[in-house]
């Protein structure tokens, strides 16, 4: 009892301060434009990173490029040290890596073992780049633009190129997946479908950037920069992080296990063959 | 491009992201899919020794069965024809101790006889012997009688 009432105290001297130091930052914080902010978390116009002196680019490429490093690393060691320990009766980080690769091999839908190890590999990386691509956000990873400025590395997927890189190539593998597997139909059942790159793309580029934009507006602030960034910055990653890669590897397993199921043969030329074979 | 769409910065995604997936696949996907398929396929086995090991044992429980089945009759066919010949031997027993029994009755019977008749002979033998003496401690006294009675008994001798 006196234990909670220790921390109860405890807890409302922080937000006793909190608010001082809000009511003292007052309402006029932030610097520069909050719109011109906004405009170049969408567009990336005016903070630009050099890429090794070749090109400025935006940062979401950095981003990319550094959450493609660390994930590698990480996958090196994880294959150096940890998968030769493997054991029959899973550890808890044997079972962690089993559960993450077989949730996004699930994923892929196809049950078919000649179709799934592509798409299964495929989904298990779109998912791991886009669960983690999120989560790098949180690190706040510096990077200095051209101008001289330091900046917070965004999520990879907040840039609309990567965005539209990772919905075409998404498009492209079940597109390539039909015509493998299915030949003239499954292209035929693919290109129906051919808004699914453009839809892909901005969904994904739409959802990172919402939470880039929202996450940029409290920031702007140094009134909100107290007890809010909690929620808005971890749980609403967190969420989108999680929300973001099940929509995208279940959209991709779902349309490639549609596109290259091979079709029923029709019953005209079933009662042809069969013509055919009574004739023989 | 609006957007600030850049093809270039898009083939340098997909190019960071093919490395990316490569890499994965080599370093992570495969060689944990390679380890589960390979635990699914040992318990597959298993799963599989352990089915063909209860279909044997059943096999076997069966064969056993059968075996214990078929002994039991064969006991039950031993214990009546068990039965049956100690019956048999039963009764040539009782037969065979019905004709001992007879035959000693007979010897006994004829034994019997022969006793009986030796003991007349006897008795006969002794009562003229008995007679004889009477008659000459008599006759010791009457020659006369005693040379009547022996006419008598030779006469009487004759006759019996």
């Amino acid at each position: 009892m006196k234990q909670h009432r220790k921390g109860l105290l405890l807890w409302l001297a922080v937000v006793a301060a909190l608010l001082a130091l809000c009511l003292a930052v007052g309402p006029s914080g932030g610097h520069g434009d909050v719109q011109a902010a906004m405009r170049d978390a969408v567009l990336h116009d005016q903070n630009r990173v050099s890429l090794f002196g070749f090109k400025d680019v935006n940062p979401g490429l950095i981003s990319a490029m550094t959450v493609t490093a660390l994930l590698l690393a990480a996958a090196a060691l994880i294959r150096a040290l940890v998968i030769p320990r493997f054991t029959l009766v899973p550890g808890r980080f044997q079972l962690a890596l089993e559960t993450v690769v077989g949730l996004l091999d699930g994923m892929a839908g196809v049950r078919e073992a000649g179709r799934r190890t592509f798409i299964g590999a495929y989904v298990f990386a779109a998912g791991v780049y886009i669960f983690c691509g999120t989560l790098f956000e949180l690190f706040g990873f510096q990077a200095v633009t051209t101008g001289g400025h330091p900046i917070a590395l965004p999520a990879p997927l907040s840039d609309v190129n990567a965005a539209i890189a990772m919905g075409c190539l998404s498009y492209l593998v079940i597109l390539g997946g039909g015509v493998v597997h299915a030949g003239a139909h499954g292209a035929g059942a693919a290109l129906k479908d051919f808004s699914l790159p453009i839809s892909m793309s901005f969904r994904l580029f739409g959802a990172l950037l919402s939470g880039l934009l929202v996450t940029e507006l409290v920031y702007h602030y140094a009134a909100l920069s107290y007890g809010l960034p909690v929620v808005v910055g971890v749980l609403f990653t967190l969420l989108h992080a999680l929300v973001q890669t099940y929509v995208l590897t279940m959209l991709v397993g779902m349309y490639y296990e549609e596109v290259t199921e091979t079709p029923a043969p029709k019953p005209k030329k079933e009662k042809r063959a069969a013509r055919e074979r009574a004739d023989a | 491009m609006p957007l600030n769409i850049d093809w270039q910065q898009i083939l340098l995604h997909l190019l960071n992201f093919a490395i990316l997936a490569g890499g994965l696949y080599f370093l992570l996907y495969k060689p944990v899919k390679d380890f589960m398929g390979k635990r699914e396929q040992q318990y597959r086995e298993m799963d599989e020794q352990a089915r063909r090991d209860r279909d044997e044992a059943a096999a076997l429980r069966k064969s056993a069965q059968e075996r214990l089945d078929a002994a039991q009759e064969e006991i039950a066919q031993m214990r009546i024809k068990a039965g049956d010949e100690m019956e048999a031997d039963k009764q040539q027993m009782i037969a065979e101790a019905r004709a001992e029994a007879r035959r000693i009755l007979d010897t006994a019977g004829k034994t019997a006889d022969q006793r009986a008749r030796k003991a007349l002979a006897d008795s006969n033998d002794e009562i003229r012997d008995l007679a004889l003496e009477a008659v000459r401690k008599m006759l010791l006294n009457d020659e006369d009688a005693l040379d009547k009675f022996l006419d008598a008994a030779e006469g009487g001798q004759g006759n019996g």
